[in-house]
């Protein structure tokens, strides 16, 4: 029986997730202004997903998003098993009412820049993904 | 180097800190019918041999196709 790979792993985690965000820090302390910014997206949208902090493992990560993806940089979103895009590509889908679309969901009206965002509500999303390199 | 690895293309680089965060805003005939990945995958292909040396840390791409009117 052999042990499955970390990239088999992140295959899964892409799998089983309909929303899945690879980001330096987690939503609540995000590490890097990337990600901050790409979970403010998320945050706006108010859609549920999965977050897993890339810092713990980040060499062995890189290396299994970009067998995975061809892509090596963090934050990285995957919804319903594709890779949209890094920081950028969300914001750019955001404005223009992709992203919404692309998650079935209203685009939000009074949409702010993602800085700081307030949680009027808890947050919708499940707890943090750990897993072993 | 974009330039070079995209022949034809309106480059324009912007430094955001210090030189080691930079914004690049691309636009090429080569984008034409590319999703934004691909198109974004070009550019960091191009500048991968500066991250590679630590001369930039991160990059921040717009991209868009060139258009022919």
């Amino acid at each position: 029986m052999s042990e499955p790979t970390l990239t088999d792993k992140v295959r899964e985690l892409i799998d089983e997730n309909p929303v899945l965000l690879f980001m330096k820090g987690t939503p609540e302390a995000p590490r890097c202004g990337f990600s901050m910014r790409t979970v403010g997206v998320l945050d706006q949208l108010g859609v549920e997903y999965a977050a897993l902090d890339v810092l713990p493992a980040l060499e062995p990560l890189r290396q299994a998003t970009g067998e995975i993806a061809d892509w090596r940089t963090f934050p990285q979103l995957y919804i319903n098993g594709e890779l949209v895009g890094g920081c950028d590509i969300v914001e750019e889908m955001f404005d223009s009412g992709e992203l919404a679309q692309l998650l079935s969901i209203e685009q939000p009206e009074m949409a702010q820049p993602s800085a700081k965002q307030e949680l009027q509500q808890d947050p919708q999303q499940s707890p943090p993904i750990q897993i072993e390199p | 180097m974009i330039e070079q690895a995209l022949p034809g293309a309106e480059v324009e680089v912007i430094d955001e800190s210090s030189g080691d965060h930079l914004r690049a805003i691309v636009a090429a005939p080569q984008f034409e019918g590319l999703s934004r990945i691909e198109q974004h995958k070009l550019v960091k292909r191009a500048v991968q041999p500066r991250f590679d040396d630590g001369s930039i840390h991160a990059l921040s791409i717009s991209t868009a196709p060139m258009g022919s009117d």
